[in-house]
């Protein structure tokens, strides 16, 4: 890793050589354990000076290999993931944590443990629910995760070393919104392309390392005379994950992409893990409730939906309404990726909220293939004529 | 064994009839109950564990899972896959939920809340609540909760613990799911009792429960006879008769009697070496689902001597399990339910077959029933349903040397099965199971 | 296709052109600008601004803006029918649906994956049945009898409408099916949209009259179509032209535009790089 690049420069570099750094960290003694999904609480894997690294899926390369194991009307993303990892691309992983998020990546890993070798593999149940004992399930989840982990290190998973690594991880939290608060003038200090380098590159280092990161962008994003273009259209991208810069710029093409709502952008960044006595308690916590993807039911009371819709749609979207307001966007779009189920079936609704709050919406599904590039942006240039 | 003109070829077991018509009889009187003004409850299949509550508090419960077959056989379904696609729903969305959408809008935003008069088998009335579970995959919660948008049912999601083969066996994860169980069941009593304004009757739930096990019991060991060579009891006749176990239909004591019978008849056959086809050339082992509209094809391919002696993990029985020292009914139903998937996990740890709950059952059945190949069916909508069928293809051959055919179709599209083009690919696929006989002879397998 | 439109500022048409594209997007556009400006009598430094819309609207060296071409469809309808709220533009490569307020595309659907909703569907099926595809839509009104065509795929229709010829079906019946099958799946696309009238029909499948009739079927209203169901595009793309021009110049502003040159296009460009 070259010394002379910091901050955007830095993260595009780590962008487009994403193990490099975790690579190194192997060839000086660090164990590297791989994760398909944000629900995995890394602050256990850093508090036992295990390297975290996000296993993703790469658009440009041709999926061959994972057609052995998964058919191929099933999630693109996790398909090309597996099918990175069958060809080898991850190799220097000691292990993999997965998580049952939604139905891809439960199946995904189990089919990836059955067809690979890593020293460690461990895969966290997730309730769909957060009741209580729900909750309270998936405590004892995480309790599980970490007797493997002591298990496969041969360490202790102490409190302090726990809470230290959560402070570590709330940090990068802050910074990540410190980072989008620079999106929130027009024209943003940061373009939304510039942010999709700059998440995968978190999503690459220790998070000691992607802190440092994040303080060197944010200085540099302020004082920066080169920021991006102002455009009329300040968008709001939701869905699954966007990561991967070549979808970005077809938004960026003709607009701002000032919030990135996915797991490639503010998603795994919006809260913080709350200080509790037994800490895998406020992880617990944490990770079932504040991550916003689709695969958690949440309704507006115990048992209530349509009894008040608008009270509903409250419940599973409001935490846009303030981010709407905040950032002044101006269109939003509903990004699918095709056989996403979840995601799918919140559509509607969501387009419903969306209405009521005066923001006009539209729905784009892709493929995760780089011909998806093309229709992809007339219907996004379409979109953003409709809104000038 | 002649086989007369105009007679299927498939000896069909007469112990069946009573258990498929109890489905029926079952699901008009339910629909006799709700228009004299009984609440009802629209449900997903959710393994035992919702059911035996609803069943002890008497309510009516509609699967539109079922309807969307239904639907999906008389024709009906296109117009609502044409509403749920007007209304914005993605079009990869499971059949059986855009049918519902598609009804439900039409229901409630063109007709008020009237069952629409071109439903067939008197339509699904509006729900007092919808009961949805997240076993099996995530569409079947989301899709209740996406009807919120039509209608004004509260939903509750029963949670379903999924764990990871190694994991299970971690210390205290076992009870961890049973604890959930527990404690989420009591709620959803609770819930339940708020709804309809009375109390549960937990007498009525204990007998319910135990019911419920026993009749699977029975069931399960009807199944396990049909490891004899020839095999007395075909697909067909599962598919039809397991409607009675897995939902619970009718009177339970009435069930187990009729299961009882059949565990005779099929007793019977096996003592005097009867088959369910004439002559039993191939054994074949069916996942997942099966074309329900379509199930003459069966009896094509029994002509050519093919028998299917097992199938469907999914609507299976539970491996019996001994309850009688759990005093809490619900958690004997809690158990119960977790047993669906869990029964199988400690062979699967011993075969090292990881590959998810759904799979390895498949390396049981093959190898314990001496199937010769494996029809695999993928549904073009049904992802859960379809997911693991390349890796039960690939785990059979390379664990048994079983060979699979994939032959496509869809739930709700009917159109993309084709019995003929499946019918031509049976020739050759015949072959391949002689060849792989002969493999395994000489790998040292008995079949 | 690509076409040509040139207008003045009063939307006088000057010339229009339609010349059948190939993989060389940005010779055709040179090739078919010159004809229009041999047609119009005009040199290319006669024209004030230029919008490019289409698949090839990133390819054409000398045009200033880009702009969708479901915008520009949107544009062209309604300066031809004011009323229209719904306009469809059946392709051979895709199939558009727009809702148009005060001549505005306010929201859109399209299909551009799958050839089975595409005009390519009606060519296909045509090859496989040895007919010209002109022929097909008057033959199709001969129709005395509903079949359905199953497959939901183009190349499986082949099939089985060969078959079905095969199987002594009539042609005509089997014609009018096939117009059914694309209708019905443009239609479900359209209602996604919701169908508003006045409902205007473009694209070349326009020309066939058995679509016309099929779609009428398959919306359950009224249907207005254009006299040259081709331009439509262009001509929005004219109209949007001559707007932004018009509104620059009223304001006083410059608007930065792309050099006037027909030069002849190499497969790189030095501009494209």
């Amino acid at each position: 890793m070259s010394d002379k690049n910091k901050g955007l420069s830095k993260a595009q570099e780590i962008y487009l050589n994403r193990s490099q750094r975790a690579r190194e960290l192997k060839a000086a003694g660090k164990k590297i354990i791989g994760y398909p999904c944000v629900y995995v609480p890394l602050e256990m894997l850093t508090a036992l000076d295990l390297v975290p690294y996000r296993t993703c899926g790469a658009i440009k390369e041709p999926v061959t290999e994972a057609d052995r194991a998964l058919p191929s009307s099933f999630c693109p993303i996790m398909r090309n993931c597996l099918d990175c990892a069958l060809k080898g691309k991850n190799d220097f992983l000691d292990g993999m944590a997965t998580i049952h998020s939604c139905d891809p990546q439960e199946k995904t890993a189990h089919v990836w443990e059955s067809y690979t070798n890593y020293p460690y593999f461990h895969f966290i149940d997730m309730p769909s629910t957060v009741r209580p004992e729900a909750l309270e399930y998936f405590k004892s989840q995480l309790n599980d995760f970490r007797k493997t982990l002591e298990a496969f290190t041969g360490k202790k998973l102490s409190t302090d070393k726990l809470e230290a690594a959560i402070k570590s991880h709330n940090q990068q939290r802050t910074l990540v919104r410190e980072l989008y608060e620079l999106t929130k003038p027009s024209p943003p200090r940061i373009s939304g392309t510039e942010i999709v380098q700059v998440v995968k590159a978190l999503m690459s280092l220790p998070v000691v390392e992607g802190n440092d990161l994040l303080t060197e962008v944010i200085s540099e994003a302020k004082n920066r005379t080169d920021g991006p273009e102002k455009e009329s259209a300040r968008l709001l991208i939701w869905g699954s994950i966007l990561d991967d810069t070549d979808i970005m710029q077809v938004f960026e093409a003709k607009a701002n992409v000032v919030m990135d709502e996915s797991c490639g952008g503010i998603r795994a960044y919006r809260a913080e893990v709350k200080f509790t006595a037994d800490p895998l308690e406020g992880l617990a916590d944490y990770y079932l409730k504040e991550i916003t993807c689709a695969r958690t039911f949440r309704q507006a009371t115990l048992g209530e939906t349509r009894k008040d819709y608008a009270r509903d749609l409250q419940s599973r979207f409001g935490y846009l309404k303030g981010i709407i307001k905040e950032w002044k966007i101006n269109g939003a779009i509903m990004l699918l990726v095709r056989y996403c189920d979840p995601f799918a079936f919140e559509i509607p609704s969501l387009k419903d909220y969306f209405g009521g709050l005066g923001v006009p919406s539209t729905y784009i599904e892709y493929d995760y293939t780089t011909g998806a590039l093309a229709p992809l942006r007339t219907r996004v240039e379409a979109f953003l004529e409709t809104i000038s | 064994m002649v086989v007369e003109k105009g007679k299927k070829t498939i000896n069909r077991l007469k112990s069946m009839y009573p258990l498929r018509a109890k489905v029926n009889e079952t699901y008009l009187k339910s629909v006799e109950a709700i228009q004299a003004g009984k609440p009802a409850v629209w449900g997903m299949l959710n393994f035992y564990y919702g059911d035996p509550v609803l069943k002890a508090m008497d309510i009516e419960v509609v699967y539109p899972e079922n309807y969307g077959a239904i639907a999906a056989a008389t024709g009906v379904a296109q117009q609502y896959l044409e509403r749920a696609d007007a209304d914005g729903f993605p079009s990869h969305l499971c059949g059986y939920s855009l049918t519902t959408l598609g009804y439900a809008s039409r229901m409630m935003k063109e007709l008020n809340g009237q069952i629409p008069p071109e439903a067939p088998f008197g339509g699904m009335p509006k729900p007092l609540f919808l009961m949805s579970s997240a076993a099996i995959c995530d569409a079947r919660y989301k899709w209740f909760q996406a009807l919120g948008r039509y209608m004004d049912a509260p939903v509750w999601t029963l949670e379903a613990p999924t764990p990871g083969v190694k994991e299970f066996f971690i210390e205290g994860y076992y009870d961890s799911m049973v604890d959930l169980g527990v404690k989420h069941l009591r709620d959803f009593v609770a819930f339940v009792e708020g709804m309809v304004g009375k109390k549960m009757d937990w007498d009525k739930l204990d007998k319910t429960t135990n019911l419920m096990i026993e009749i699977n019991r029975v069931w399960h060991e009807v199944n396990e006879l049909r490891k004899a060579k020839p095999c007395p009891m075909h697909s067909r006749d599962f598919w039809s008769a397991m409607p009675a176990a897995l939902f619970l239909a009718g009177d339970l004591e009435d069930s187990l009697r009729l299961y009882q019978n059949m565990y005779k008849e099929v007793k019977d056959r096996v003592n005097s070496h009867l088959g369910a086809i004439p002559e039993e050339k191939y054994r074949l082992v069916f996942a997942e689902l099966p074309p329900w509209h379509s199930l003459g094809f069966f009896d094509k391919l029994a002509e050519r001597g093919w028998n299917f002696v097992v199938e469907s993990f999914g609507y299976r029985p539970p491996i019996p399990i001994d309850l009688s020292k759990v005093s809490d009914p619900l958690e004997r139903i809690t158990r119960f339910s977790l047993q669906f998937f869990a029964g199988y996990y400690e062979d699967a740890r011993k075969q090292n077959v990881l590959g998810g709950a759904f799979a390895y059952p498949y390396l049981k059945y093959a190898r314990e029933w001496k199937c010769d190949g494996a029809l695999l069916h993928p549904l073009i909508s049904c992802r859960s349903a379809s997911t693991h069928l390349p890796y039960v293809a690939d785990m059979l051959m390379e664990e048994l040397k079983v060979p699979s055919l994939s032959i496509e179709g869809d739930i709700v599209d009917l159109r993309l099965f084709n019995p003929e083009d499946a019918l031509a690919k049976a020739e050759p696929f015949e072959e391949t199971m002689e060849h792989y006989r002969k493999i395994r002879k000489q790998a040292g397998f008995d079949w | 296709m690509t076409k040509v439109v040139l207008m003045d500022e009063s939307n006088n048409l000057l010339s229009t052109i339609k010349g059948p594209t190939g993989p060389e997007h940005r010779q055709l556009a040179n090739e078919v600008m010159r004809q229009a400006l041999e047609q119009a009598s005009l040199q290319i430094n006669d024209i004030s601004y230029i919008v490019a819309t289409g698949y090839g609207r990133l390819n054409v060296p000398f045009a200033d803006r880009q702009i969708t071409e479901l915008s520009c469809h949107a544009r062209g309808v309604s300066s031809l029918f004011p009323n229209v709220r719904t306009a469809i533009d059946i392709g051979g490569q895709d199939a558009k649906c727009m809702k148009i307020a005060n001549g505005r595309l306010t929201s859109f659907v399209m299909n551009d994956k799958c050839a089975a909703g595409t005009g390519r569907f009606l060519e296909v099926t045509a090859a496989a049945l040895g007919i010209k595809l002109e022929d097909m839509g008057d033959i199709s009104l001969q129709a005395t009898k509903k079949i359905q065509i199953s497959n939901l795929c183009t190349i499986f229709a082949q099939q089985e409408v060969v078959a079905l010829l095969s199987r002594g079906e009539k042609l005509e019946n089997i014609l009018a099916g096939l117009h059914d099958a694309l209708a019905s799946r443009i239609a479900a696309l359209a209602r996604r949209l919701g169908i508003e009238p006045d409902l205007v029909l473009t694209g070349g499948v326009v020309k066939n009259t058995g679509m016309v009739r099929a779609m009428k079927e398959s919306l359950g209203c009224e249907i207005l179509v254009p006299e040259e169901p081709l331009l439509t595009g262009a001509l929005g793309a004219a109209i949007l032209a001559k707007e932004i021009y018009m509104k620059a110049a009223a304001g006083g502003e410059a608007l930065p535009t792309k050099s006037r040159r027909l030069e002849k296009a190499t497969f790189f460009s030095s501009e494209h790089r």
